[in-house]
């Protein structure tokens, strides 16, 4: 009895996992080349959300999967470059605060066009049920999640591997000035990372919106996580980042069956052991925040 | 176009006549105050417009905006207009206290009502009885609100945890079985509800399978529900509140659970039924008011009055506290023409609601001793679709009086201290 529950708990904290990372890799995206602690990330999270929300009666579930994120990342384009941009040359303090306020602003924003209510999504029928009785939280929407993120998390290294801009991604992570000395347009380069980054960001509401309610503080609870999976994870790695997201999702999975008032907790302990013993992270790079 | 700009800023007669208007008006104002009579009566608000709670807490203050109104359009309080001035305490206790206090002191306000979540209730209430101050709590369910920190001046609409718990238990026990499974959230009003639900299961003789403490915010409750259902109870009941319900009950139903265990729990809100999608409206619950409720004087008029200031949406049981805090304090203040605060709290003391304001079938007064309001629990079940209204979202079995529901004073321990 007591194994099978752990084994259910550690399955079902891979799934929770699984959607931390695609929100953590966003945000790790952001902080690697831009040195941007983005906090209005679980904003942009609530924007995908609510793109998806207002856009599913026109063209179905499907179609606000496929339009929502790229919608989003273009709302995240225009804040970089209005906002955050100036900011690049100063103290990362800066632009940490700026997107903290930010954050808010969002928060106040959805309320203010869609209301504090919030909004019932309805997913496609065959998703919303579980695909056998005895593992009956492994619901075919959740199946589907971790599906998305398995190919979101491929398309991301593909592109990060292999085309253009990601090797220039890469290279700036490692040394920015270098690659604006070998003539790259750097601005342009964090843009389009800033970009990728909210598209994930979009990403992860609308998957989000399917199985929690949708108003505009819902962001709010999922940041945290996904700002300790990178920590965990290591600053700098995007496979650390990976590592980080599901091992939190386990975590907290598992502690709920001993201890389920510390679920929520557990994940902060297991950070900071991390920061006292390897504070660089599992996977993470020497120096990376100073 | 930049001369004129630059005329209308230096012009000299323009500046001339602008102050000497500035100053027509400072000795024309007093005089039109005089005009209208004194000064208006106001009503503060504090309630937590943003944060996880803005949706009940914007409700609330649309309630006490109508209760105004119409305050206002028959004639104010004594004679005098009243005016509502609502603060946001952004749901966090320091915030709210010193909103509260700047109402007080500031705005010069004559009574308070607030606040959704009963942990800053509580501390206004600390606030205003130093202060003196007739404060309605309008949506803080926590007991010791009319329990053991009871105050002279304090009032509350909502309904206590207990009265909650008491309204569903038979029903629950007697239909669905004897071994029950909690969702509790984690914090005062949780615990407290828990508390009063179990007290109850253990006199109709079921047990308790399990208890699961979830933190406020929790999104994701899989680990939970999993050990839920390990423990195979008879009824799953949810007491986790707002978006922790919407979450909770979503992937309760995705799951499939609610084909196996009955889902159940204590507070229901229309709020957090509409933010479900139809399949996951279920369960049985109870409701502190419903706007449905044919043949009840009054209710109609109501609903049509916050259909025109909400969207076409029809009032929850938010939008009714807001109306009945702000109404009380008109009634009663007319009735015995004062605004003392000392007078006006012993003259609330068994004060009846009359039909248009109390808008539901049973007596409804604020009980002398602990100065709960003794308001009926709508107990019935959720409905995924309304039949003839989309936001008929519930079903009203029984409306239970809250004499039937709260508990004797002796048993709150409440013992009020009036000033002396």
């Amino acid at each position: 009895m007591m194994t099978q529950l752990l084994l259910f708990n550690v399955t079902n904290g891979l799934i929770i996992g699984a959607f931390y990372v695609l929100m953590a890799l966003g945000l790790s995206l952001i902080l690697n080349l831009s040195n941007v602690i983005n906090f209005a990330h679980g904003g942009f999270l609530v924007i995908g959300g609510y793109i998806a929300y207002t856009i599913t009666p026109y063209i179905g579930f499907w179609g606000a999967l496929l339009l929502a994120p790229p919608l989003t990342a273009i709302i995240g384009l225009a804040v970089e470059r209005v906002l955050i941009r100036p900011l690049y040359g100063r103290d990362p303090l800066y632009s940490l605060l700026l997107t903290f306020g930010l954050a808010f602003m969002i928060e106040d924003g959805t309320r203010f066009i869609w209301g504090p209510q919030g909004k019932p999504v309805t997913i496609p029928a065959f998703l919303a049920q579980p695909l056998s009785n005895d593992l009956f939280f492994i619901t075919g929407y959740r199946l589907f999640m971790v599906v998305v993120v398995m190919i979101a998390v491929a398309l991301l290294f593909l592109l990060l591997r292999y085309t253009r801009l990601g090797v220039r991604i890469r290279a700036g992570t490692l040394d920015l000035e270098t690659v604006a000395a070998l003539g790259i347009n750097v601005g342009m380069l964090r843009s389009l990372n800033f970009a990728v980054g909210i598209f994930l960001a979009g990403l992860s509401g609308v998957l989000a919106a399917g199985q929690l309610g949708l108003e505009p503080t819902m962001g709010t609870g999922l940041l945290m996580p996904s700002f300790i999976a990178i920590i965990v994870g290591g600053i700098g790695s995007l496979p650390g980042t990976l590592v980080g997201g599901l091992l939190i999702g386990v975590a907290s999975g598992v502690t709920a069956v001993f201890f389920p008032a510390a679920s929520e907790a557990v994940i902060y302990v297991m950070m900071a052991v991390i920061l006292l013993t390897r504070p660089r992270g599992l996977f993470g790079e020497e120096g990376m925040m100073s | 176009m930049t001369s004129s700009i630059f005329n209308l800023r230096f012009d000299r007669r323009k500046l001339l006549k602008g102050t000497a208007a500035l100053g027509a008006l400072q000795v024309a104002s007093p005089f039109i105050i005089q005009a209208r009579g004194e000064t208006p009566i106001k009503i503060g608000m504090v309630d937590p417009l943003t944060g996880v709670y803005a949706a009940p807490a914007g409700n609330e203050v649309m309630g006490a905006k109508l209760a105004v109104e119409q305050i206002n359009a028959k004639g104010g309080m004594l004679g005098r207009q009243v005016e509502l001035l609502v603060e946001d305490s952004a749901n966090d206790v320091g915030t709210g206290v010193q909103k509260a206090r700047k109402l007080i002191e500031r705005d010069q306000v004559n009574f308070i009502i607030g606040d959704v979540n009963s942990g800053i209730a509580a501390a206004i209430a600390q606030v205003t009885a130093e202060k003196k101050i007739l404060h309605i709590v309008s949506g803080g369910h926590t007991d010791s609100i009319t329990g053991k920190d009871c105050k002279w001046n304090v009032f509350r609409v909502c309904n206590t945890t207990r009265m909650e718990a008491n309204s569903v238990s038979n029903v629950l026990f007697s239909k669905y079985g004897k071994k029950w499974h909690f969702i509790t959230p984690d914090y005062a009003f949780g615990h407290t509800l828990y508390d009063a639900c179990t007290d109850d299961l253990k006199k109709l003789g079921g047990t308790v399978t399990g208890n699961e403490l979830t933190p406020l915010g929790t999104t994701d409750f899989s680990a939970y529900l999993i050990k839920a259902r390990a423990a195979s109870p008879d009824v799953l009941i949810l007491l986790v509140q707002g978006s922790d319900m919407i979450n909770c009950l979503k992937q309760v139903v995705q799951f499939g659970l609610n084909k196996q265990i009955h889902v159940a729990g204590t507070q229901q809100e229309l709020e957090s039924l509409a933010a479900l999608p139809p399949e996951a409206r279920v369960g049985v619950w109870m409701f502190e008011w419903y706007w449905k409720q044919p043949g009840v004087p009054g209710v109609e008029k109501f609903v049509a009055d916050i259909r025109k200031v909400n969207n076409g949406n029809v009032p929850t049981a938010r939008h009714w506290f807001g109306y009945t805090s702000a109404m009380s304090f008109a009634l009663v203040a007319n009735k015995e023409k004062t605004t003392d605060a000392v007078k006006l709290a012993a003259a609330l003391e068994n004060f009846e609601l009359p039909d248009d304001v109390k808008l539901q079938p049973n007596k409804v007064y604020y009980r002398k001793g602990d100065h709960q309001l003794m308001t009926s629990a709508f107990v019935g079940e959720a409905q995924s679709k309304g039949k003839d209204d989309p936001e008929d979202l519930y079903r009203v079995d029984e409306v239970v009086p809250g004499d039937k529901t709260a508990p004797a004073v002796s048993e709150t321990g409440c013992t009020i201290q009036w000033p002396a």
